[in-house]
């Protein structure tokens, strides 16, 4: 009983975080049909900009940061990568939007060893894996019957419910979400009843790179030992949120919520009852079994190709 | 005559829209038919629905008697059913002579084994193939440019090329798809002239979708009138052509212009 | 059978036989003399990553589907046949230590090897291809990229201790299979692999990438990746057709690895054969023009050397190959030699004439 409802809070702070980095996976596939390699390295750079800013703000001694400290790292690794977002986009993608897909997508393997190397570079974040300061004390909130609940994974599942909430306001509530879901549907269209098409596709790569933040904040909060930054575990991460995303139904916020979750279930519940070495070897199997059964994702929609 | 397409009950619906319902057509072997109808009526679905792009809701396709539904597009096109495409849909990297002879390849007996090890019925095989499609090529007054890449053909050739391409299958049954769109008018009169010879020569059971009612009243024996999905009338060109129903579907457009026809 | 056919059929042939047997002998017993250690192994080395350069340029350069999990095909093929040499060794002659000249029966073993793991790839290949295979281009992607993740996990969670003669001797196949040396790599693997055995294994590549392109299955893979709706309607068994390349380049890919692992100063090793290794041969194949048998041949002999020709600049060797790859996506969508061949470029020439067979 001890491990059931410890593995399932595990669950959710892991699958809440896999949530987060997944909508920027899905919203980028909605607008764009592609899979943006590069997000995963968004999300590591979140990580690594909140152990810089730590850093820089004399963070790493015994004790921890205040509220105030580790919510300007949050919110200067979230500003960092929004930009980087931005400029991703405008630099690398937008020369390709009538170009094939493959192309785009290669492009985006381009662009994912572009940070990853730059990061690595000796002179920026380096080669060695880091440990990030305490931002968020080390706290058991509750501890009942074995379980403990620590501050962090609170926090974890607060912040990114709230981040979750927010997003799902601007989509389906606020006027420019209406003209983002307004160009994923056709583009063309949506030009010719005025929406601005290259702004909103610049919204929505901010939004998800600053998701992507907020999730690598979290990450290092909740694991401190980052590895460097072409350490395949990131890419790996990564790969798992894109895998949450297919699940959920690419292209589905919704899903991408849900299929999060999923994951981190699969994943923890495998970990803590199976074995633990092979939870990666769950969640692609997972994939494939959905991909088979229902190819459009829990809450996706086929589309059909014209002929 | 013998039968040699017959659908019966033919229904699809996307979601709630009905695209198709209650189609039923009967070609009988060697027949030149057409398939009318304004923008939007179900046409290029009822296409679709022949080819197995799409799975039928309700009703059934039989091909010389051969039962069609449920089959994958691939298996369709061997049972001999060949479409062309209202956007013309060549591969456009490959040589002219390449985009035939992939239609042909169906009829290959040479396998993987034989053009590994480039066994003497590989060459055997791709030389006549080869011949074949060259012939072929050499109807549609193409041969000249079989070894250029199809995107590098003019649009009329590229329309005629998707016709050779389809034939080189050695189909029973040939559906067109908008053959003559974008046409000026002296290729549309080449265009009939063609499908009519096309059809003698290869024996051929022509399924045709077009706008333009000068060719479909020209070359068709039989046409049907698609509207809403549904069909609403059919008969011999003159026939439809007075129907009420059918100058009502097109909105009283005067279908005696020819051109107007379609908005 | 028509008399012409068979003549051309003996030439051809004889003639690719005749030409792979004289370069990779020439290369073994006289240039390997000339070159020295160092570029001997660099000779190696673009000659493996030629391998698999042209095989995964069947999936995603004729077939346009989009893979990029061929480093796990590679993993599965090299590690099947170092089970079996280092095993069958032990069995055999009781070390793992090279037996017999070349030729000799050390080598055979090896030889076969090298097949059993172009087969164990290709089944990896089938099994990850068939569900796969339904699914649109860039799910492709994701799966087969899940698919040597996989490999590599489940290669990382065997035993890193290796059996001894007497413990293979009684071991059940399971027990070998679970015993490869895990995450630490499988120490010990006789270095069978030499500049013949590469440079054979480069011809045979070669040919049959080529008898592929200029085939029925080639043109239905290369109409598939045109426009694979037309295809199908074209009578093409796309599921079908898009499985057999995939289980052709993982064969392949299976060589290769096979190669990799009998190399001298390499120590299999899981870590090594990730998806970093699955986005360099994607970049030779880009970079060579998707479809080019000729570009892909260039692009896996240029990125051999310039890795070794920037080792002093090493940090900064990824970050030009980034840009390069987003600057040439950009400018050049189609790669540097575009999809032809390297003598179809220029004044347009007849295929037919430029084509050997």
């Amino acid at each position: 009983m001890t491990k059931l409802l410890q593995t399932l809070l595990d669950s959710i702070a892991v699958g809440s975080l896999y949530a987060l980095i997944a909508l920027g996976y899905t919203m980028v596939y909605g607008i764009l049909q592609f899979i943006n390699f590069a997000h995963s390295d968004v999300f590591m750079l979140g990580a690594w900009f909140s152990f810089v800013l730590a850093r820089a703000m004399g963070l790493g001694g015994a004790g921890s940061g205040s509220i105030v400290q580790s919510l300007v790292i949050l919110l200067g690794a979230m500003l960092l990568c929004g930009v980087l977002g931005f400029l991703i986009e405008r630099l690398a993608y937008r020369p390709l939007r009538k170009a094939p897909k493959l192309n785009v997508l290669i492009t985006a393997i381009g662009v994912s060893l572009l940070l990853e190397n730059t990061g690595q570079l000796p002179q920026l974040l380096g080669k060695q894996p880091a440990r990030m300061p305490s931002v968020i004390p080390d706290l058991v909130l509750v501890e009942a019957a074995g379980v403990q609940i620590r501050l962090v994974d609170v926090l974890v599942i607060v912040i990114a419910l709230g981040l979750m909430l927010f997003l799902q306001w601007l989509v389906f509530g606020s006027r420019l979400g209406g003209a983002m879901r307004a160009v994923s549907q056709n583009q063309a269209v949506a030009a010719l009843m005025g929406i601005p098409v290259d702004r909103i596709i610049s919204f929505t790569f901010v939004t998800g790179s600053m998701l992507a933040a907020a999730a690598g904040f979290l990450y290092a909060a909740k694991y401190p030992g980052l590895n460097q930054p072409a350490h395949s575990t990131w890419v790996l991460l990564g790969l798992k949120c894109f895998v949450a995303a297919v699940v959920g139904g690419i292209g589905s916020i919704h899903g991408a919520m849900a299929g999060g979750l999923l994951i981190g279930f699969v994943e923890m519940f495998g970990a803590a009852y199976l074995t633990p070495h092979l939870r990666d070897v769950y969640v692609f199997t997972l994939l494939i079994a959905v991909l088979l059964f229902r190819p459009s994702g829990l809450l996706g929609l086929a589309r059909v190709e014209k002929v | 005559m013998s039968t040699l397409l017959e659908t019966e009950g033919l229904g699809l619906s996307f979601g709630g829209l009905k695209a198709v319902s209650d189609f039923s057509l009967r070609i009988p072997e060697g027949g030149l038919h057409g398939l009318i109808g304004p923008n939007g009526a179900g046409k290029t679905t009822v296409f679709n629905l022949l080819t197995g792009v799409y799975k039928p809701g309700s009703g059934t396709i039989r091909l010389g008697g051969k039962l069609l539904n449920g089959l994958k597009p691939h298996q369709i096109a061997r049972a001999g059913v060949m479409r062309t495409f209202q956007n013309i849909r060549l591969f456009g990297e490959l040589s002219v002579l390449d985009n035939v002879k992939v239609a042909r390849g169906q009829h290959a007996r040479a396998g993987f084994i034989h053009s590994m090890l480039r066994l003497p019925r590989f060459h055997q095989e791709e030389r006549e193939m080869e011949e074949e499609c060259l012939n072929l090529l050499r109807v549609f007054d193409l041969e000249k440019r079989a070894h250029e890449p199809a995107r590098n053909l003019p649009y009329g050739d590229q329309r005629r090329l998707e016709i050779a391409r389809a034939l080189a299958a050695k189909p029973r049954l040939l559906l067109l798809d908008e053959p003559a769109a974008g046409m000026n008018p002296s290729e549309k009169q080449d265009l009939s002239d063609l499908i009519r010879r096309i059809r003698l020569e290869f024996h051929l059971t022509v399924l045709l979708i077009e706008h333009d009612m000068k060719l479909v009243m020209g070359v068709c024996e039989h046409i049907t009138v698609l509207d809403h999905g549904c069909v609403i009338a059919g008969g011999d060109p003159r026939a439809v052509q007075d129907d009420p129903r059918v100058i009502e579907a097109y909105l009283g457009a005067p279908i005696e212009e020819g051109q107007g026809a379609a908005p | 059978m028509n008399g012409g056919a068979a003549v051309r059929s003996v030439k051809s042939n004889a003639a690719a036989i005749a030409a792979g047997v004289l370069f990779a002998v020439l290369l073994q017993f006289v240039l390997r003399g000339v070159m020295g250690p160092f570029v001997s192994k660099v000779m190696l080395d673009i000659g493996i990553n030629i391998i698999l350069a042209l095989s995964l340029n069947i999936v995603n350069g004729f077939t346009g589907q989009f893979s990029i999990g061929h480093a796990g095909f590679m993993a599965v093929g090299g590690y099947a046949a170092a089970a079996i040499t280092y095993y069958g060794s032990l069995l055999l002659w009781g070390s793992a230590a090279i037996h017999g000249d070349i030729m000799g029966p050390g080598d055979m073993l090896f030889l076969g090897a090298c097949g059993a793991g172009g087969c164990a790839a290709a089944l990896a290949g089938l099994v990850v291809g068939l569900p796969s295979l339904r699914l649109r281009g860039d799910y492709l992607a994701i799966v087969t990229l899940g698919f040597g993740e996989i490999i590599r996990v489940l290669i990382q969670q065997t035993g890193d201790v290796l059996l001894t003669a007497d413990e293979v001797r009684s071991a059940s196949p399971g027990t070998v299979l679970t015993s490869l040396g895990g995450s630490l790599g499988f120490p010990g693997i006789p270095f069978y692999t030499n500049l013949f055995w590469v440079w054979i294994w480069v011809a045979v590549t070669l040919a049959a990438v080529w008898r592929l392109k200029y085939s029925g299955l080639g043109r239905a893979f290369l109409s598939i990746r045109e426009d694979e709706l037309a295809a199908e309607a074209m009578g093409v068994p796309t599921t079908r057709v898009k499985v057999t390349a995939f289980v052709i380049s993982a064969f392949f890919a299976g060589i290769a690895g096979a190669l990799f692992a009998h190399l001298v100063g390499t120590t299999l090793n899981p870590g090594e054969l990730g998806f970093q290794k699955s986005f360099d041969i994607i970049i030779m194949v880009v970079l060579g023009g998707m479809g080019s048998i000729s570009g892909s041949i260039i692009a896996a002999i240029v990125l051999t050397i310039l890795p070794e020709a920037l080792r002093a600049v090493a940090d900064y060797r990824m970050i030009a190959y980034a840009v390069f790859l987003i600057a040439l996506m950009i400018w050049r969508p189609s790669g540097l030699f575009g999809v032809r061949e390297l003598w179809e470029l220029g004044p347009f020439r007849r295929r037919g004439e430029a084509k050997p067979s």
